[in-house]
Parts: C-alpha cells; structure tokens; sequence
C-alpha cells in the first residue's frame, strides 16, 4: 500500500510541479546563466534564425567558444551528500525509508544537481489540516493553496539535438535530429474547488485531472540559404531559409482522466472512494513506419552598426504523418483493462512554431541585449548585458520565465588566450516553493 | 480501501504544499460516526448506597488510515450532556478505544477518563472533554478504522434511586501526523 501511495505521490508531484519544471530552460553554459538566459551569441541566435548562420560577429566579442564544458560542482556535492555505494539505502531515493521525502527527490529532478544550489528554495512549512467525519472531509492548505494551479499546466516544447552540415556560399546541406515533447494537465473543478478552495468532498462525486501527452522524435535532411543581401559587414541586411524534410522515427500520444469517485458517503461506506483512469493511446514505435512531412525556417536579421535585430521563425508547417499507428484505450477503475480501437491508421501530427525576436547593442567593451522566445509552449523575455573589463567580463539579466516570474542572472568570467572560465547565478522557481532559489553555474570554455 | 483516502489526501497536500517541515493535523469527528447510533448515550441507573457501572455498545469508527505514517500526538475534545432524571450523586465518564469490538473491554483500552461530576434531581450538566490521549494508543490512529465505546461509573450515596443518561454532544480528536507520512 505505502508503494502506490508513493507512487501514485511521486505521480502527482510531477504534476503539480509540471509548471516550474518548464518555467525555464536547460541551460549548461554558465556565460548565459549569467546574462539571465539571455543569448547574446551568434551560436544560440543561429538555433532559432537561420539568418544568423551568415551574420559576422559583432565588434568586441571575444569570439565564439569551440566547446563550453560544465563544471560539474552540483554532482560533486550531490555525490558526497549520496554516495553511490550506498544509494539503494539512501533515504533520499528508498521509498521505503521512514526518511524518504518525495518532494526532495522531486526537487531534485526538477534541479537537476549539475551546478550547486547555492540557496535552496524553501518548501512551505504551513500546517495541512483535513476535516475528517463520517460523511465529510475537507481539506484546508492555508497559504500554499495559492500555488494550486488553477489553469493548465505542463511542460514541453521542440529542440533539436542535432544540427550538422556543410555550407558552400551560403548554401547548407545539413540533418538535423528534431525531438517534440509536451506534458499537460489541468484540475478538474471539482478537484480544484477541494485543493484551492477547501470545498468540502461531496459523496457520489468525480475529482478528476484531464492530461494529455505526446512525443514525438526524428530527424530531418535539410537544405537552406543564409546570407547578406543588402550592405557591408558593418551594416547589412541578412535573410535565412531552410527547408526541412522531416522524417518521423517514433511518436506516441496520450489523452487521459485520471481521479477518484466518492461513495454514497465519505467515510462510513464500505467503498468511500474508488480510483479511476481512462485514456487513448495513439502511437508508432520505433522500427515502425515513418512519419514524414516538410516544414521550413525562415530568419531575418538587420546589422546596422552598434544595433543588431533579428527574428527567426522555426518549423512553420512542419506536420508530420504517420501512416502507420496504433490506437488502444485503456481503463482502470479496480483493474486495469486495455483494448485496441484501431490499427494501421494514418495520423498527423504538427510541431509547434517556434519565434526568436532579439535585440542586441553594442558600444565599446559593453554588450546589451534582449530577446523574446517561445519555443512552442509559452513566451520568455530576457533582457541582458555583459561589460568586459581586461580579462575580466561582467554579466547581468533579467528574465520572465514561462509562468511569468521574474528571475534574475548575473555572473563574470575571465579569459586568459584560449582558454576561459565563468561563473554564473541564475534564481529559479524550479522547486515546489512559491519562492526562488540560487543555481551557481561554471563552466570552461576553449576557443 | 479507506487507506485511499489518506493516499489522496496526502497525495493532494503535497502536490502544493511539498510536505515542508509542516504537519497534518487530522480532526476526526468522532461524534459524527456515533451519532443517532445509540453508541453516543449511556444510560446510567444506581440504587441508593450503591455504585454502578454502565457502558454503550463499542461502535466502529472509519479512519482514513495513516499506514506507516508516524503520529506525534492525540488530543480529545468533546462536550457531554449527563442528563439526570432522579436523585443526586458523581458521574464519571469513560471512553475505550481499540482495534477491535472486544478490545474496548479490555482495561488497557481506556483512553480518557473523564473526572466525576455532581449530579442532582432533574437537571442536564454539561460536563467537558479534553485531554491529551497517551502515546500508546498512536498506533491507533494509523488504521484505517478503530472502535470506541463509553462508559460511565455512577455513585450514589444519596437516598433516592439516581437515574438518567449522559449524552454525547461532541467529541473532536485532533490528530497530529509529523511530517515525513510517505
């Protein structure tokens, strides 16, 4: 029984916090982390507008690094505090440990432990009082009923974890490896009105979260353009193309109800409460046929002395179909039941579009920037600047992170010829905490 | 089954709260099982001299149930009517919990013994309840049901047949559950 309750815990942690995992990026390189997610790069503009692949780089920038590797201080401190010897008995991960917290360990998934948490963000500490009678029961979170969410939530959003390719002219023949993902869920009323407003369980009454999820992986031979068109290097017109022939490898997509159902009375029948779940499962494995479909980027970008502008637009009409996939229903209610509805069905599937608008100014050792992103499941706007000082460089940012909290970045770094190290602090909401934590990020990079 | 409840309600609480260092405080309302059941009045009839003891039938009681969880303390209030009919004299109250039916007849079962209280001709006297319950009987609280009985021990020492019922008007238990309940 304590398994399920765990499971079902960890289940639904993930859940509530599904929000701060996607609030922000993935970010490994510690010269963004302090520029508040800002990047001010030609490497990670180029990502989201194919322009940038011609656009020089600016006056006074040190130049792009060939390879920026984490320091991983966080794993160090996370493998002294969780010594691998002894991690099946460590509290931390046993469920069966009266010391098992899974909110720890879902902090932890949420921050991954790369880089130290130099301040962590406190979980709240208010008491948890449930009314318990014979046909009642309530349940009052006091404060922290704020951070029940009351819209739909969930992570995900499309990347590319592949981008290789020769360019001739301005002419690139490349593949890229493209991978979409996104979680969502939303409480039902009902179970919302219990969490958030303390509305007392009705009997004979559905408490239910509506989800659905869907990943989809591949990759994709491309062919683009990138190139000035207007002007000289010092001020000039850039334009970006690319055109991309997607090929599906493996896809699946879930649409789910999970909850509860109350008995004819709260607590004094003998089935108070019985759990329930349905869902459709649409899906293609991997050795299946493959989905394919055609999509494009297109970029813009506008160097006109110290001012740099640029929008980049990703994967417009890049659907995908799958000729071959599988859809099953699945029921759970005192057991689980599943059954095929239909076989070798086509399905289409369409990858979000993702934008970059940014702005970046430079005058002198000083570089100012902001950009507005949205790589298919909410905006985030930063705003950042970096001052070089010698060897010595300076960095800050602000960011508006997905669930529109502000965060804020700063760091430094020092280069010494080829070689250059940086540090960087970047708040969070990552954590099941209303309030932000600390990440101090290193990383080295060779150029 | 009830044990689900827990899950969900756990599962519920540390979906927001994350569990923290705060507690879940569980406040059972015994009353509401035992009301209208007989279970909730007790008789009580001594003759002139004499004492007696008289006791409602144990009743169960659904819990959530706390599985492994660990309870830091108990705490009972409530509210009792001794409605007397004739004669005067002391009423005690006793409230028996345990697992099961035949264990609140055990002597190890009494959980809360209720000081006596005067009584005298025709009259209701509202007598309290609180007190804090003894850690031995935490383990209780973890089940997913326990059964309770009430008893009361009357004295007569008066010259008239003493005769009435004490009524249970209210009994609230505070359970507190320390923080680590997964």
């Amino acid at each position: 029984m304590r398994t399920f309750f765990v499971g079902a815990g960890l289940v639904a942690l993930c859940v509530g916090c599904a929000t701060a995992a996607g609030a922000q990026g993935w970010v490994t390189d510690a010269r963004r982390i302090g520029l508040g997610g800002l990047g001010l790069d030609q490497g990670s503009l180029r990502r989201y507008n194919a322009a940038y692949r011609a656009v020089p780089g600016r006056a006074g920038q040190r130049g792009r690094p060939k390879l920026t590797i984490p320091i991983p201080l966080g794993l160090i401190q996370f493998f002294h505090d969780h010594p691998l010897s002894n991690i099946k008995n460590d509290p931390a991960f046993n469920h069966d440990s009266a010391g098992f917290n899974p909110v720890e360990l879902l902090n932890t998934f949420l921050n991954p432990p790369l880089f130290l948490e130099v301040k962590k963000a406190p979980t709240p500490t208010n008491d948890v009082v449930f009314g318990i009678g014979k046909d009642s029961l309530r349940l009052n979170l006091g404060q922290t009923a704020k951070l029940v969410p009351e819209d739909q939530f969930g992570i995900g959003g499309s990347s590319r974890p592949l981008d290789a390719g020769l360019s001739i002219k301005g002419v690139r023949v490349g593949v890229m490896g493209w991978v979409h993902g996104e979680l969502g869920f939303q409480l039902g009323d009902k179970l919302l009105g219990f969490l958030r407003d303390s509305v007392p369980a009705a009997p004979n009454t559905r408490y239910n979260i509506p989800g659905d999820a869907v990943f989809e992986a591949g990759f994709a031979p491309s062919i683009g353009y990138a190139g000035r068109i207007v002007g000289d290097s010092t001020t000039g017109l850039y334009v970006g193309g690319a055109f991309h022939y997607y090929v599906g490898l493996a896809y699946a997509r879930v649409n789910g109800d999970g909850g509860f159902t109350t008995g004819d009375s709260i607590f004094s029948g003998p089935t108070p409460v019985k759990l329930d779940a349905r869902g459709l499962t649409q899906y293609s494995k991997f050795g299946n046929s493959v989905g394919h479909g055609v999509g494009g980027d297109i970029g813009i970008a506008v160097v006109t002395g110290p001012i740099e502008l640029g929008v980049g637009v990703n994967d417009i009409a890049a659907t995908i179909t799958w000729p071959d996939t599988r859809v099953d229903s699945a029921l759970y209610r005192d057991s689980s039941f599943s059954k095929p509805v239909a076989n070798h069905i086509e399905t289409k599937t369409k990858l979000p579009v993702s934008y970059l608008v940014n702005l970046a100014y430079t005058v002198g050792k000083t570089t100012l920037g902001a950009d507005v992103l949205n790589s298919g499941r909410g905006t985030t706007v930063h705003v950042g600047g970096e001052q070089r000082v010698g060897v010595l460089v300076l960095r800050g940012g602000v960011a508006r992170d997905q669930r529109k909290r502000m965060e804020f970045g700063w760091g430094g770094g020092l280069r010494f010829g080829g070689l250059g190290v940086d540090l960087g602090f970047w708040t969070h909401t990552n954590s099941l905490s209303n309030q932000r934590g600390v990440t101090m990020a290193t990383s080295l990079s060779i150029y | 089954m009830k044990a689900k409840w827990l899950g969900l309600a756990l599962v519920s609480a540390a979906v927001v709260t994350g569990c923290g260092e705060g507690r879940a405080i569980f406040n059972v309302d015994l009353y509401s099982f035992l009301k209208g059941t007989g279970s909730d009045t007790v008789p009580y009839f001594a003759l002139p001299g004499f004492s007696a003891d008289t006791a409602s039938p144990p009743r169960k009681v659904n819990l959530p149930g706390a599985g492994s969880s660990i309870v830091d303390s108990v705490r009972a209030f409530g509210t009792v009517d001794l409605v007397n009919a004739t004669g005067s004299g002391t009423i005690g109250l006793q409230v028996y919990l345990a697992a099961d039916s035949l264990g609140t007849y055990k002597p190890s079962a009494l959980a809360i013994n209720v000081p006596s209280k005067s009584v005298s001709g025709t009259n209701t006297t509202r007598d309290t309840i609180r007190v804090d319950l003894s850690a031995a009987f935490d383990s209780l609280f973890t089940k997913s049901q326990l059964w309770i009985r009430f008893g009361a021990s009357v004295s007569n020492p008066g010259a008239t047949t003493l005769q009435g019922k004490a009524v249970l008007a209210s009994l609230l238990l505070t359970v507190i559950i320390k923080d680590k309940f997964f």
